[in-house]
């Protein structure tokens, strides 16, 4: 066998090296996917963030505070949060669940990319289109409202852990979805009552003491208040139990979503 | 081993629709049942989700705004809110429907089903239009019926509520079949529900009373019929409106017979489907 027809035939590198190519590859390929449509993916998602802005900013009235800070102001760090929650999930469930329906999955099972690698692909595809999408918001609300940042340290933390994690459960909810439907359910029951009531319009504050100790255990509290400290400086939860929380709920869904994706669940049976 | 067959003499054959002139009532019924089927048989995702979304709304105002804004109109924010709340379910879900079932079919490639029958241009207009405001009118009572579980909903004006109710239904469904027909993929579809109804539904009134906005926003608001939607069905509620309600009447007819007439062009020529 010729040196250059071995080379050719050499789909990934010896065994225990990772596949960067294929890993490159397959990011690229689902961040050019949502890129293509981007009027729906990265536009859609700013006019309805402004949207909302311009409602609770016209409805809630002038000049009031919340948790000493103008409404407006308390109000954008959490809109930006809510959109990169809705579209990391978005991402990866729509991607895995329209291959599914088109067949042409088994085009990225086929390829020589360890379920590490699967994961990490699409798992980064989707965190990119969040962390875009809250650019592309936060630069839109700046115009309107502009906001001072506390700490960027947290900012960063809690936009690319959420990011994250949002990305990972669509990735998990993607496997497991066998119809459009499945993945509508959980948007439409799970994802978008969580993103609206963790604290993006309101201080918990405002919750009756149960709700306000069920909110000391929900993820996604944690990551609009410390992500709206970045900005204002104020936190209703705290943010050490925030960052250690996030974490390992980072490092769980991870791991779950690898060993489904290395198990073949739904996809390779 | 011969074919069984029921011979039947000339000009005896089944019908494929009336004599010219007549309406074909059992191609409008088939078609609409078709229309209303499709979406009951996903009612989680048609009916139940827009409910669930409503009564989220419903809490983020009231949990962010609650007792801080005082009196709209002479009634609690919250009363003031719900009928908007309804008046948005309708205006989303009715258009959603009948541009969801046109592109689903134009994508499909089954569309073809739905033209080869004999129907007339106002056949299927009426059809689908209706299959979309059943929908809409579905929702709204499910909205309503959910809502009145935390907020005083109390019909004031029975007319008013059902006027407006069915002609804001029947106008998104017609400008469903519009979107549907026009769009070509799935993209444009959602570009006109995220920067055209979306917008429309969320900015003419439903979360606050339109003499909050500057002076040159409320002469808008008199030329865009999805205000008088809004507040007539409100007025229905709480017994006041923003706009004069006669106008209400007029402006929802007129808009609704526009868009009839253009739909029944579009069907009539073949516009994007037949082309």
């Amino acid at each position: 066998m010729g040196e250059p027809f071995r080379q050719m035939m050499e789909t990934r590198p010896a065994r225990g090296l990772p596949n960067w190519r294929g890993l490159w590859t397959l990011y690229a390929k689902e961040v050019r996917r949502f890129i293509k449509i981007f009027g729906q993916t990265l536009l859609a998602p700013v006019v309805t963030t402004l949207l909302f802005l311009t409602v609770f900013a016209v409805a809630f009235g002038g000049g009031r505070m919340v948790a000493g800070i103008p409404y407006v102001q308390f109000l954008t760090p959490g809109l930006i949060m809510m959109s990169i929650l809705q579209n990391a999930f978005s991402n990866t469930s729509t991607s895995l669940i329209q291959m599914k329906l088109n067949e042409n999955i088994v085009d990225t099972l086929m390829p020589p990319i360890s379920a590490f690698e699967y994961a990490t692909a699409f798992i980064l595809s989707g965190a990119t289109r969040g962390i875009m999408v809250a650019v592309g918001v936060g630069g839109a609300l700046s115009f309107v409202e502009p906001v001072g940042i506390h700490n960027i340290g947290l900012i960063l933390f809690y936009g690319c852990a959420a990011a994250l994690m949002m990305s990972t459960i669509g990735l998990i909810t993607g496997i497991w979805a066998e119809k459009f439907d499945h993945i509508s359910t959980v948007t439409n029951f799970i994802i978008l009552p969580l993103s609206f009531l963790s604290g993006t319009f309101f201080s918990i504050e405002r919750f009756t003491p149960l709700l306000q100790s069920f909110s000391h255990v929900n993820p996604f509290f944690y990551l609009i208040d410390g992500f709206r400290y970045g900005f204002t400086g104020h936190a209703d939860g705290s943010l050490e139990i925030g960052i250690a929380l996030v974490t390992v709920i980072d490092v769980a869904l991870v791991t779950v979503c690898y060993l489904m994706l290395r198990s073949g669940y739904k996809l390779k049976e | 081993m011969s074919e069984q067959r029921t011979l039947t003499r000339p000009g005896t054959e089944p019908k494929t629709r009336p004599r010219l002139g007549l309406k074909n009532w059992l191609g409008l019924k088939t078609l609409y049942l078709r229309e209303v089927r499709r979406f009951s048989k996903v009612y989680i995702q048609t009916v139940l989700a827009p409910v669930v979304t409503t009564l989220i709304f419903l809490a983020i105002f009231v949990l962010a705004i609650g007792k801080l804004r005082g009196e709209i109109n002479g009634v609690p924010f919250i009363q003031f809110l719900a009928p908007g709340l309804v008046m948005m379910a309708i205006i989303q879900n009715a258009f959603a429907n009948a541009s969801s079932s046109l592109m689903s079919a134009k994508m499909q490639g089954n569309i073809v089903d739905t033209l080869m029958p004999p129907l007339t241009a106002n056949e299927l207009v009426l059809a689908y239009a209706s299959g979309g405001a059943t929908r809409g009118v579905a929702v709204g009572i499910a909205v309503a019926l959910a809502m009145s579980l935390f907020v005083s909903l109390v019909p004031q004006n029975f007319l008013l509520i059902l006027f407006h109710g069915v002609a804001a239904s029947y106008m998104m469904a017609m400008l469903g079949i519009i979107g549907g027909v026009w769009a070509e993929k799935n993209e444009q579809m959602a570009a006109i529900t995220s920067f055209v109804v979306t917008p429309l539904s969320f900015l003419s009134g439903t979360f606050y009373s339109i003499d909050r906005l500057p002076d040159y926003l409320q002469t808008i608001a008199y030329f865009n019929p999805f205000f008088y939607a809004i507040d007539g069905l409100r007025a229905g509620f709480i017994g006041r409106s923003d706009g004069p309600v006669f106008l209400g009447f007029v402006v929802m007819l007129a808009v609704n017979l526009v868009l009839w007439i253009v739909c029944r062009r579009l069907f009539a020529s073949g516009y994007k489907l037949k082309a």
